[in-house]
């Protein structure tokens, strides 16, 4: 009953699959959708921290590194957009999106 | 035995805060239990021996961005109703896209390939310091990821600030000119009238 | 040791983006040309230094995570030209909507920038790095005009769902450094050609990385952002997402599926024909029924995706250099269509619906002549160099046996001559609606008809650039 690598693995499988689920689920609603885009690398980071345990080098946690770094930047630019949606349109859900469709 | 313990203790607690994320009602809710699921994460990367990273997560990606989701939510002051609208349409296309993903992965990570890798290898020495590993290739290696991901946060910045600083010379905007309120001295607020004696 | 010397046009970018930050804090909105001189000698600059280090032969540094090789450095030059096309297409329209601010220059050249690191790339990290920068500062760029919904709602669409895709690709790239322990493009060929290698796992990874790589060309069914950044987006926003990007997207297909999972070819081969053939069928037919014209340079773009897939999906060396010769061919069309729009827009006008290319010949005959000779280029018509490309990549997938495919192809181009050539019909036979004169700056001007004409030229002489791109490729 020891814990493998592999049981981290199938962890980030589900994690990674659970934020899927959430961006279906939750397709209309713009900041659900971004914390599950945080989800989904979570998932990615799992991975590859237990991939750098498993091989016994560093690279994987410098990629998580740069994840982490990404990510901020990357919220910071996906919240300032919510922002200015919401300014324009005093709403995030994307059902009132649709003026551009066709 | 212990580690059996702990990884399954924390794993589960992630799984249910990560549900939580995308089931609340309530975007503070999900806010929220995203911030737990992160402290479960750094838990579960400290018994992988990720030390610099489990810390990172706390500090920085709890501490400062997740912050930033929770002030975003509580400044837009969204309607929680509207947003749950189409979530029961769209809940059984998302468990089955979930349930496709995680039997492809689980098939291929764990029936494909046990015994063929994924083994654990030994834990580190005591000694061992996972921040000066890493720090030993972050600055040498990768230094050039590392310039890159330094431009990066600049654009950040950049593209925050264009986005959302509103100018402060729109008309009917009032603002404060703190330089101004400093230097002001009292004849330029109040004008001393002479005023004469008025008749009736 | 590092050779600094090799990453010289990446260093010089980044020093010329902090010296246009700093300068347009500092000056007054009628100054704001000054901006937009320094990042065209930024652009300038940047070309010297590239010609000045360019080498004749593949060469790494910063540990194998930076390569400079001849192919790198032609994409880079031919990035400089289109960016430098795109902000002197822009300042017109930037200035007469209000837009005109340094931040559009400073946000184009970090995408200059992340284009110029993926181009040069070497490993999966820095690969993903260039990405990122690139996305994050057109993310920003879309949502430029921040008064107008329509813009933030397609900059919300395009930043989700390339979150989505990027999220993907970084799942593809971890199940591949657990694979081959290296995230390095050459030794992670090296580890996938291993006999008794995880092949199954190495497809799941793959299978999510060509999710991000379709992303980033926008083809079936990953293309749900393009008609709609075309159109949100203010046109010059739409022209700088529509044209440079291409670059880095045929970048990072090359250099990750050929470079880096070159062994895993029999597998993204199949993956990239569903892509493809969706591509073609879908893009054309929408197409055909959009009014409005941004919106149909969107539909249209995800059927040249379809073609410029078709190079890859041969995978030999000639499969690649067609991909190359089409994506350029490509790009210079896509400017100077968007570059058409800027020239028939004026202020508070937007000349993007169909109806406003009607009886552009009495309006302009020479402009109309210009537009004639993109939609005959983009169509498919000898003797210009949109034919060319159309042929090459027709040919290297007749070589690779994919006949059906080449025959799909000629159907989809034969489908789409029907749209391109209706705005033909209109500028030549329909009564125009406005008669009057096109306003356009002369530097517009002149920089539209050489666009034009360089279609023409390169379609007169097809195998000097087609030779350019199989000698850098090596």
């Amino acid at each position: 009953m020891t814990v493998t690598i592999a049981h981290y693995l199938v962890l980030a499988a589900i994690l990674f699959s659970i934020a899927v689920a959430g961006i279906f689920i939750n397709r209309k609603n713009m900041l659900l959708l971004l914390m599950c885009i945080e989800l989904m690398l979570l998932a990615v980071n799992f991975n590859f921290i237990a991939f750098s345990r498993m091989l016994g080098d560093t690279l994987g946690q410098i990629f998580v590194f740069f994840i982490l770094t990404v990510a901020a930047a990357e919220a910071a630019i996906g919240l300032a957009i919510l922002v200015v949606l919401f300014r324009n349109r005093r709403s995030i859900n994307v059902d009132a999106l649709d003026s551009l469709k066709g | 035995m212990v580690t059996t313990v702990l990884f399954y203790a924390f794993a589960a607690i992630l799984l249910v805060a990560a549900l939580g994320v995308i089931t609340a009602r309530n975007p503070v809710h999900s806010v929220l239990f995203l911030v737990f699921a992160f402290l479960q994460s750094a838990v579960l990367w400290l018994l992988l021996e990720a030390e610099f990273l489990a810390i990172t997560l706390v500090v920085v990606y709890v501490g400062a961005v997740m912050v930033l989701f929770l002030f975003v939510v509580m400044m837009l002051n969204i309607n929680v109703e509207e947003l749950r609208s189409g979530f029961t349409r769209y809940l059984p296309l998302g468990i089955g896209v979930a349930l496709v993903v995680v039997i492809e992965i689980a098939n291929v990570i764990w029936f494909r390939s046990e015994g063929q890798a994924f083994v654990t290898p030994t834990p580190h020495a005591a000694d061992y310091s996972n921040t000066k590993e890493l720090g030993g290739v972050l600055y040498t290696e990768h230094v050039f990821a590392l310039e890159i991901a330094a431009m990066l946060l600049l654009l950040a910045i950049v593209a925050a600030i264009t986005l959302t600083m509103r100018t402060r010379h729109r008309p009917g905007l009032k603002v404060q000119d703190v330089p101004a309120q400093v230097a002001v001295r009292a004849e330029d607020r109040i004008r001393v009238v002479k005023v004469g004696p008025v008749k009736e | 040791m590092i050779d600094y010397a090799l990453a010289a046009p990446e260093i010089f970018m980044t020093a010329a983006i902090c010296v246009v930050l700093i300068v347009d804090v500092f000056l007054r909105q009628e100054k704001r040309w000054i901006t937009y001189t320094l990042s065209m000698f930024a652009l300038v600059g940047a070309a010297v230094v590239s010609l000045l280090f360019g080498t004749d032969s593949v060469a790494t540094t910063f540990s194998g995570s930076y390569v400079a090789d001849p192919a790198g450095n032609a994409l880079k030059l031919f990035a400089y030209v289109i960016v430098a096309l795109v902000f002197l297409y822009s300042r017109d329209y930037l200035e007469r909507n209000g837009l005109y601010k340094g931040e559009f220059f400073v946000l184009g050249l970090f995408g200059l920038l992340g284009l110029m690191i993926l181009v040069s790339g070497n490993n999966l990290l820095v690969l993903y790095l260039g990405l990122e920068l690139q996305a994050l500062s057109l993310y920003a760029l879309v949502a430029f005009n921040r008064d107008s919904a329509a813009a933030a709602e397609s900059a919300m669409k395009y930043f989700v769902l390339g979150s989505i895709a990027s999220g993907m690709l970084l799942y593809g790239i971890s199940i591949l450094y657990g694979i081959a322990g290296t995230i390095e493009l050459g030794p992670l060929a090296a580890a996938l050609t291993e006999p008794g290698g995880l092949t199954v796992p190495a497809i799941v990874g793959l299978a999510f990385v060509i999710v991000g790589v379709a992303f980033k060309f926008g083809a079936v069914p990953f293309h749900m952002w393009i008609p709609d950044v075309y159109q949100g987006a203010p046109t010059p926003i739409a022209l700088y997402v529509g044209s440079a990007p291409k670059i880095a997207a045929f970048a990072l297909a090359w250099r990750v599926l050929v470079e880096g999972l070159g062994p895993l070819h029999v597998d993204w081969q199949g993956m990239l024909v569903i892509l493809c053939v969706l591509s073609l069928v879908l893009g054309n037919f929408l197409a055909i029924v959009q009014t409005n014209f941004k919106r149909m340079l969107g539909y249209s773009t995800i059927s040249h995706v379809g073609f410029i897939l078709m190079g890859f999906i041969a995978g030999t060396e000639n499969g690649v250099r067609d991909a190359m010769f089409y994506t350029i061919v490509y790009v210079l069309m896509a400017t100077a269509a968007f570059g058409m729009i800027i020239l028939l827009s004026r202020r508070g006008f937007e000349a993007e619906s169909l109806d406003d290319f009607k009886g552009l010949n009495q309006r302009s005959p020479w402009f109309a002549f210009v537009m004639l000779l993109i939609m005959f280029s983009m169509t498919g018509v000898p003797p210009l160099v949109g034919f060319y490309a159309k042929l090459v990549v027709l040919q290297s997938v007749i070589e690779a046996g994919l006949v059906w495919l080449a025959a799909l192809g000629v159907v989809a181009a034969v489908v789409g001559a029907f749209y391109y050539l209706r705005i033909v019909w209109y500028m030549y036979f329909a009564e125009a609606k406005d008669s009057s004169p096109l306003v356009a700056a002369t530097d517009l001007r002149t920089a539209i008809s050489v666009n034009g004409l360089s279609l023409l030229a390169l379609g007169l002489f097809p195998g000097y650039l087609l030779n350019l791109c199989a000698s850098v490729l090596g």
